[in-house]
């Protein structure tokens, strides 16, 4: 396994004047990624430009240790892309459509229809493999998606969100699929979606970008500790006030519409600080647990949302 | 145990590179217009010139075993085989009319399908160029337009050598065999440019088809109005279909019918193929960037 397939250094990306990728820097591992961010921050621009769809600004980089200025072609041939919008060929079944892609990837043609049908029994979709791709449903047209882009057997896969429009358990069966291939050890599988449960669910890895700058990298686990301590609070009287007195100290916090109040607590400061500024407050704590951090409060931490 | 339940399994096979990468798009885009509904009828009716122009070739060397249909021989000179006898297969107006029937058919979709249904980042996410993307679907094109002129072409040529049982005619001619070539790869380029360009600049396969139809004689109106009206020979410049058989007319030897040089002709429409080429660069992205 190639420790870093993707790495990118000082990347640059604007549409006209608004600045898309603003120096971001990454070196990612094997395994699945996470790729998070909220709207316009970057994510879909970085995996275009990992593609080679779209020429870097300034910067440079290497997937599976070709350049993505000048062998997109090298990248392509050895990548699956699962675009976010529904794409099909009107007129084709999920076998010609899978086979004719293998085939554009540089699989010879027999074997380009064997595999289509493999992955197509794969992703669920050996049934309908035959009927016309105009009539899919939106959840097999995202299997479709998954199966063009593992049909030659890439050894680095970009999913961009790949679980829209997908019902539960639509999802979950999607999910599952993404968690068997990139437990491969020699796949490589970088996800990009809003659904944090879902990234939270496969991947170990996670990079956030916002406002096309790198937010924060690392494990999952790691995140969760080293950042901070999140702790659920139940608070009666001068409420306001012993917000304030969190913030001051550096905390960022959160109240949720059942009035609990989530405490970031950075890691030079303790426990005892809070308690300590409730007491000055006079604010009656009814309710104080260390809390289970999930993506969603690392994200909500790294992006900054109070 | 089933694939699904067995996990995700390796390809043993190794992606190669492709020498002519377009050919898959050539191969499926072939298959997928012969699905069209009425496109084989159509397709038929294309041939029925080549048809009767080769039963032409036949009755040329039995023409006295037709003279009972006349009274004198004469009447039957239209039969007699040589280049004019090509410039008029090449050049006439229902061949020309089911060409462009068979572009409306076979080539109004080629890229406007990929932009409704946003295909083109599937190809461009493959190891496949933009030459490669276009060539593939020119390539279809001109698969369909070499069966109705060059393929035809050369079988009148080899046709007429079997029924004389000699090579007298090659010799008297032996230009012809490059004409029925050149002007063959002429029209296709042309075609396949026209109907590629139409074909990026609208999503909507059906308007696509209009305007494929619709540009093409609507040029021939305009150069009626104009001729019309300042009675100038040179606005036969204006249509497609009359640049078409000047050039056509030019590759065979003959006089064009309107009497401006053929070469004006091929510059205009060589002048179109590049304008379709600069708008078909533009248009065909991987990715909409909007700087």
């Amino acid at each position: 396994m190639n420790v870093e397939n993707v790495e990118v250094k000082d990347l640059h990306f604007n549409y006209g004047k608004v600045k898309a990728l603003d120096g971001v820097n990454l070196k990612l591992p094997g395994g699945a990624i996470g790729l998070l961010g909220p709207n316009g921050a970057g994510k879909s621009t970085l995996i275009k430009i990992l593609l080679g769809f779209l020429t870097p600004d300034k910067g440079e980089g290497l997937v599976l240790g070709y350049d993505i200025k000048k062998q997109q072609s090298s990248i392509r041939r050895y990548v699956g892309y699962m675009p976010e919008s529904d794409c099909l060929i009107p007129g084709m079944d999920a076998v010609s459509f899978t086979s004719y892609l293998g085939e554009l990837s540089g699989m010879p043609r027999q074997e380009a229809m064997k595999r289509a049908h493999e992955v197509l029994f794969y992703v669920g979709l050996e049934e309908s493999r035959y009927r016309n791709l105009e009539t899919y449903s939106s959840g097999m047209k995202q299997r479709l998606k998954l199966a063009q882009a593992i049909v030659h057997d890439p050894k680095l896969i970009f999913l961009d969100e790949p679980t829209s429009g997908l019902d539960p358990r639509g999802r979950i069966e999607i999910l599952d699929l993404i968690m068997d291939i990139s437990s491969k050890k020699d796949i490589q599988v970088l996800i990009s979606s809003h659904i944090l449960s879902d990234i939270e669910s496969v991947c170990s890895y996670v990079v956030i970008l916002n406002k096309g700058e790198l937010a924060s990298q690392g494990k999952i686990s790691d995140l969760k500790q080293i950042n901070y301590s999140l702790y659920e609070i139940k608070a009666f009287e001068n409420v306001e006030r012993f917000i304030d007195g969190l913030r001051n100290i550096g905390c960022k916090v959160e109240q949720t519409t059942d009035k609990l109040i989530k405490v970031y607590l950075p890691p030079e400061k303790n426990p005892q600080d809070i308690i300590s500024i409730a007491v000055e407050e006079k604010t009656q704590i009814r309710h104080f647990v260390k809390s289970q951090t999930s993506l969603e409060d690392i994200f909500a931490e790294v992006v900054g949302v109070d | 145990m089933s694939i699904k339940e067995k996990g995700y399994a390796h390809w043993d096979g190794k992606l190669k590179k492709m020498k002519f990468p377009w050919k898959p798009i050539t191969r499926y885009g072939i298959k997928l217009t012969f699905k069209k509904k009425f496109f084989k009828f159509s397709f038929f009716l294309t041939l029925i010139p080549a048809l009767i122009y080769l039963a032409g070739i036949y009755a040329s060397e039995k023409i006295e075993d037709f003279s009972f249909l006349t009274r004198d021989t004469d009447t039957l000179s239209f039969l007699k085989v040589d280049p004019k006898y090509f410039s008029s297969y090449f050049t006439n107006e229902f061949l020309l009319f089911m060409i462009v029937l068979l572009m409306v058919f076979c080539g109004a979709g080629l890229i406007s399908d990929d932009l409704k249904y946003n295909s083109l980042q599937l190809y461009f996410s493959r190891p496949i160029k933009k030459n490669d993307y276009f060539m593939g679907k020119a390539a279809v094109i001109a698969f369909f337009i070499f069966i109705v002129t060059l393929i035809p072409g050369i079988m009148f040529i080899i046709m007429k050598l079997i029924f004389s049982g000699s090579f007298r005619f090659l010799a008297s001619f032996p230009w012809l065999f490059f004409s029925v070539i050149g002007y063959s790869i002429f029209i296709t380029t042309f075609f396949a440019f026209y109907t590629l360009f139409i074909s990026s600049i609208n999503k909507n396969r059906r308007y696509v088809g209009i305007f494929i139809f619709g540009l093409y004689y609507f040029s021939e109106i305009i150069f009626g109005i104009f001729f019309g009206i300042f009675k100038s020979k040179y606005f036969a410049l204006l249509s497609l279909k009359i640049n078409l058989q000047q050039v056509g007319a030019g590759f065979f030897g003959q006089k064009p019918a309107y009497d401006i040089p053929w070469i004006l002709s091929f510059f205009i429409i060589i002048m179109i193929c590049i304008f379709a080429v600069i708008v078909l660069k533009r248009k065909i992205r991987s990715v909409e960037v909007v700087k």
